[in-house]
């Protein structure tokens, strides 16, 4: 399902840039880290400090364990090693752990109703709960949204004089992720603030994730939307046709089908979901990723369609302007690239 | 420049002091690898010197499409060497300002020198970049600006420039942010953006608004921190973003304003990333002003309403947006798209008052879910259960009602065939069967949602414990409630403590449940330290525990167990908090009459009804306190009874007095009927009404 990309991602050349620097300066817990693995999982027994975050088949056998049946349970190794290493505060290795984010969350949401024993996912999700949650202070992180009445860097006020600022300031703060409190376990009601949190975590990453890694957080995406979307693939596109369309018995037999993974999305967990995705969709240099952009496309649609069927305002505003954003760089779509200077068949001075 | 169309592509000339040169014997010589000979037969044939014919020869590979050969032209000139020497010429041109017609020809001449070079540059750099080879394009660049803003130390003034050195300034200034990050060097493309923004490049509108929009597109989809402007650009007083969130926004604004202006083209997508920017910070309200100050003309006017009407649904002005959304749906506008009135729908659902308009909406939306949309015929169905149960509240006659309500659980019937999964739907269908006692129904609808949601959804918690309670197994009700608390964070316990106490008080226990409320009091007062300072937060000062309602409840505990002089201290914490309340007058009346201050009692029973004319228990209370005063005003007991029974039918307090007076009337048949209802309700009651979760 994950399938690597052939080209290593812009973002692996800068990891391994750093990755020498902190080979040096930890170089025992990444020995460590490497050993337990290895034991672990013996197909990578080959790995060395050097390849540790370039190895092509570190990503793709870890994550298929981790789709196994039992893997997220209390004592299974592979959690313990995630959380280990996640633990050990060398930078490099908490990158390579949140890579598996995606198919922890993933998994992990999608087997609650099956109420199978996952201690082994919630203690690494807690660890990155509590990172972030270190990080901030437990503060919320908020933004004030500008006013143009008042002179900015990249603008001048306009005519109207200018509105106190401390009224103007307070009404227009905005709340991006709420305060934190710590939590030692997982309480149910506040599950999806935590995986909600850790993947604000992954957000602020991204830069330094695998497209691997971002695909199957696509995927998983389409799985918790728990809503096929492909009747969206020709959104806002000749309408007329559609009316016509004869294709509603087709559709209601998938429609009806079970569909297994389909999970609450709140407000906490939808926010850091949706802007995951419009990286994964708009991101820089991802037009080089045909599958990453395909599958964001479709997980997508998904979320578009589940927005549409919670009837919920706050996730179709979004989705929509995303799936406006992404039909514009669609890549049968024509660009002129405004950086090429003009042609003519005169070469003059 | 005239004679760029005579017709076939293939003939490519050049221009050069006067002169023109066919260029497809320059080409063969290139094509053999001879570079040396074709820079020999250029300089002959238009008297130039190296640079000028090297210039002109990359130009040419590069417009062939041969970007290599291109490179190799460009490499042969020492444009480091090009780039001094221009410097140094223009120096001396600027020391003798005064004399401006003297030094206007020289100037223009340097320019054009300047202009030759810094395109050679230009267009090796282009070539790096269609070979892959990023970082050393964006190098290239960047010398061409760190030259020109040597030459123009003061910024580019706006006449004095000749136009082709502009444009390859221009071209310069907007292509080295997506050089570097094509080269994915992410900060260095940070920089290059605010250079091109905050420096002096005097570019046109539509540069600016492209490298604008391509930066806001880099903050908000990067994922890469960009740190704040640097101080040097700072004007005293203006505002300074603070992270990429909030100056993706600032330029968006900017470039609505832009547009507003009339200094740019209509460009929808800077629409739809503000939408996007601001939606996701949940501002949705800010989104909509941001719609409403553009021109008429931009959407068409169904389109806008409809979009506002989403902004301000998501902030949660329903009424704005139901207004919008009745234009929108009018008959000689857009009367069915689905989205607008499912849209409304919902919103109609939320109120008895506007559930009449909503079936209809509802209604329509059913029969308008085909092709395309046939996915959307379950939500439809849903809605159109969710307002015909919200109707049903306010029907005027029993028929009314129960027809209303059998529609509606058909509805939502139907919706849960198309909607299996759809845990909301699972839900509200618990919720419905729960209000109509179906108590089996209920607990298996909501035992199902809870597995679906996997505990995570507190009202889930409390509707099992509910129905559990209807069904008189207050145990087993205390211990969905306590694995509940367990499963809750501290300041989100509050309704759950006081379902706890309740259940005690079921179960005769009070003294536990005293316990249980003191418990309560203690976690508000530690709540109030604990958020005292925090007033940004809302969702925490939502998720508070209520006070008021614990005082009231704590009243209601005490006068049931006689303790007056507690019930009364209780009562008066809680006026001290809300001072017109319903719920409170009637503790009061019954505090009064368990006093024996039966006057007292009816006029606090009245002062109830008037502050909230549908408060049932008031209703009630006030009529049996009417019984009481004999049998003259037995009609206007019942009057008030049979309005009780009205708003809330399934009341068996309501029941239960209305078999009393008509006992005391002599209407025996009746009075066992009325027992009968009530005793029949008693066993289905839960300890809180069950759309208290909702």
């Amino acid at each position: 399902m994950s399938a690597d990309p052939q080209t290593p991602p812009p973002a692996t050349a800068t990891a391994t840039a750093t990755s020498t620097a902190t080979a040096t300066a930890s170089p025992a817990k990444l020995q460590t880290a490497i050993d337990s693995l290895s034991s672990i999982v013996p197909a990578l027994s080959t790995l060395t400090p050097s390849n540790l975050l370039t190895n092509p088949d570190l990503y793709s056998n870890i994550s298929a364990l981790l789709r196994q049946p039992n893997s997220g349970a209390g004592d299974n190794n592979l959690c313990r090693w995630l959380y280990d290493t996640f633990q050990s505060g060398v930078a490099d290795l908490q990158l390579l752990v949140l890579r598996f984010l995606p198919v922890i969350a993933g998994v992990y949401l999608s087997r609650v109703a099956d109420r199978k024993p996952q201690a082994g996912f919630e203690a690494v999700l807690l660890a990155l709960y509590a990172h972030e949650t270190t990080s901030r202070a437990g503060q919320p992180v908020s933004i004030t949204i500008p006013d143009l009445t008042q002179p900015s860097v990249y603008h001048e006020a306009t005519g109207k004089s200018p509105s106190k600022s401390t009224g103007a300031a307070e009404s227009d703060l905005a709340v991006v992720s709420h305060a934190l409190e710590p939590h030692g376990t997982v309480r149910s009601t506040r599950r999806a603030r935590i995986v909600g949190v850790a993947l604000e975590l992954y957000y602020t990453k991204i830069a330094h994730m695998p497209i691997s890694s971002k695909i199957d957080f696509c995927e998983f995406c389409k799985v918790w939307a728990g809503q096929e979307g492909e009747m969206y693939e020709k959104f806002e596109e000749d309408e007329e046709e559609n009316e016509e369309g004869g294709v509603g018995s087709a559709m209601e037999v998938k429609v009806r089908k079970k569909v297994e993974g389909r999970v609450p999305l709140c407000w906490e967990l939808l926010q850091p979901v949706m802007r995951i995705l419009a990286h994964c969709l708009l991101g820089p240099n991802n037009n080089k990723e045909v599958v990453l952009f395909e599958k964001a496309n479709e997980a997508c649609r998904s979320l578009f369609a589940r927005s549409m069927h919670d009837v919920n305002p706050k996730a179709i505003l979004p989705m929509r302007s995303l799936m406006r954003l992404s039909k514009t760089l669609m890549p049968n779509s024509k660009h002129l690239d405004p950086t090429e200077l003009p042609y003519s068949d005169v070469i003059s001075l | 420049m005239e004679s760029t169309e005579n017709g076939s592509v293939s003939v490519r000339e050049f221009h050069a002091n006067g002169s023109r040169m066919v260029a497809s014997e320059v080409e063969a010589k290139l094509d053999q690898g001879n570079i040396q000979e074709a820079e020999d037969s250029l300089r002959e044939g238009l008297s130039l010197n190296f640079e000028e014919a090297r210039a002109l020869l990359g130009k040419l590979e590069y417009q062939r499409g041969n970007v290599e050969g291109a490179l190799r032209v460009f490499d042969g000139i020492d444009l480091q060497a090009a780039i001094q020497r221009l410097q140094s010429s223009f120096s001396e041109k600027t020391t003798v300002k005064k004399g401006r017609t003297s030094t206007e020809s020289a100037s223009s001449a340097s320019q054009h020198a300047a202009s030759l070079v810094l395109e050679a540059i230009y267009l090796k750099a282009k070539s790096l970049q269609k070979l892959g080879r990023f970082t050393e394009a964006a190098n290239d660049c960047k010398r061409i600006l760190d030259a020109v803003e040597k030459i123009f130390y003061q910024g580019i003034p706006d006449v004095q420039v000749d136009n082709r050195l502009q444009e390859i300034v221009s071209h310069a200034v907007e292509i080295l942010p997506e050089l570097w990050k094509q080269a994915a060097c992410y900060d260095e493309a940070i920089a290059a953006y605010r250079r091109a923004l905050l420096s002096q490049w005097n570019l046109d509108n539509d540069y600016c608004a492209r490298i604008q929009k391509s930066f806001v597109i880099f903050l908000l989809y990067s994922g890469v921190e960009a740190s704040s402007p640097s101080l040097g650009v700072q004007v005293d007083g203006s505002y300074v973003p603070k992270n990429n969130l909030e100056e993706a926004i600032l330029l968006l604004m900017v470039l609505l304003r832009k547009f507003s202006l009339g200094k740019m083209k209509w460009d929808p997508s800077v629409m739809e990333h503000l939408s996007f920017a601001l939606s996701t910070c949940s501002q949705t309200s800010i989104l909509a002003k941001q719609l409403e100050a553009l021109m008429p003309g931009v959407y068409h006017r169904i389109d806008c309403w409809n979009y506002l009407a989403l902004c301000y649904c998501g902030a949660g002005e329903n009424d704005t947006a139901l207004s919008l959304l009745r234009k929108s749906l009018h008959k000689h506008e857009r009367p069915n798209d689905l989205t607008s009135l499912l849209l409304a729908a919902r919103i109609c659902s939320e109120d008895p008052h506007l559930a009449a308009e909503g079936v209809n909406y509802a209604q329509t939306a059913v029969n308008n879910a085909n092709g395309q949309n046939e996915h959307l015929k379950g939500v439809a169905l849903r809605m159109l259960g969710l307002c015909l149960g919200k109707q049903a509240k306010i029907a005027s006659s029993d028929f009314e009602r129960s027809r209303l309500h059998s529609k509606a659980l058909e509805s939502l019937v139907a919706a849960i065939k198309l909607e299996p999964n759809n845990s909301d739907l699972l839900f509200e269908l618990a919720v419905h069967y729960a209000q109509h006692r179906n108590l089996t129904a209920a607990l298996r609808s909501a035992r199902h949602f809870f597995h679906q949601t996997g505990g995570s959804v507190l009202k889930a918690w409390r509707l099992l414990a509910l129905i559990l309670s209807a069904q008189k197994k207050f145990s087993e009700a205390e211990m969905v409630t306590d694995a509940a608390l367990d499963q809750t964070a501290r300041w989100e316990q509050g309704p759950l403590l006081r379902l706890k106490a309740k259940l005690k008080i079921s179960q005769k226990r009070p003294m536990d449940a005293i316990e249980t409320y003191r418990y309560l009091l203690a976690l508000v007062q530690t709540q109030k330290k604990s958020f005292g300072s925090q007033q940004i937060d809302s969702k925490a000062v939502d998720d508070k525990i209520n006070e008021f309602e614990i005082w009231h409840g704590l009243a209601n505990l005490y006068a049931s167990l006689s303790r007056w002089k507690d019930a009364e201290i209780c009562l008066q914490k809680a006026m001290e908090l809300k001072e017109y309340s319903a719920a409170l007058m009637h503790a009061q009346g019954v505090l009064l009459e368990g006093r024996g201050q039966n006057d007292e009692a009816l006029v606090a029973a009245i002062n109830g009804v008037l502050i909230e004319p549908t408060h049932v228990p008031c209703k009630i209370f006030m009529g049996s306190m009417i019984h009481k005063m004999g049998p003259k005003y037995l009609d206007s007991a019942r009057s008030s009874l049979s309005d009780a029974l009205r708003i809330e039918p399934t009341n068996r307090m309501a029941w239960y007095y209305l078999g009393l007076l008509h006992k005391n009337d002599g209407r025996i048949g009746d009075a066992a009927d009325c027992f009968q209802a009530a005793s029949m309700l008693e066993e289905s009651d839960p300890i809180e009404t069950f759309s208290s979760v909702l």
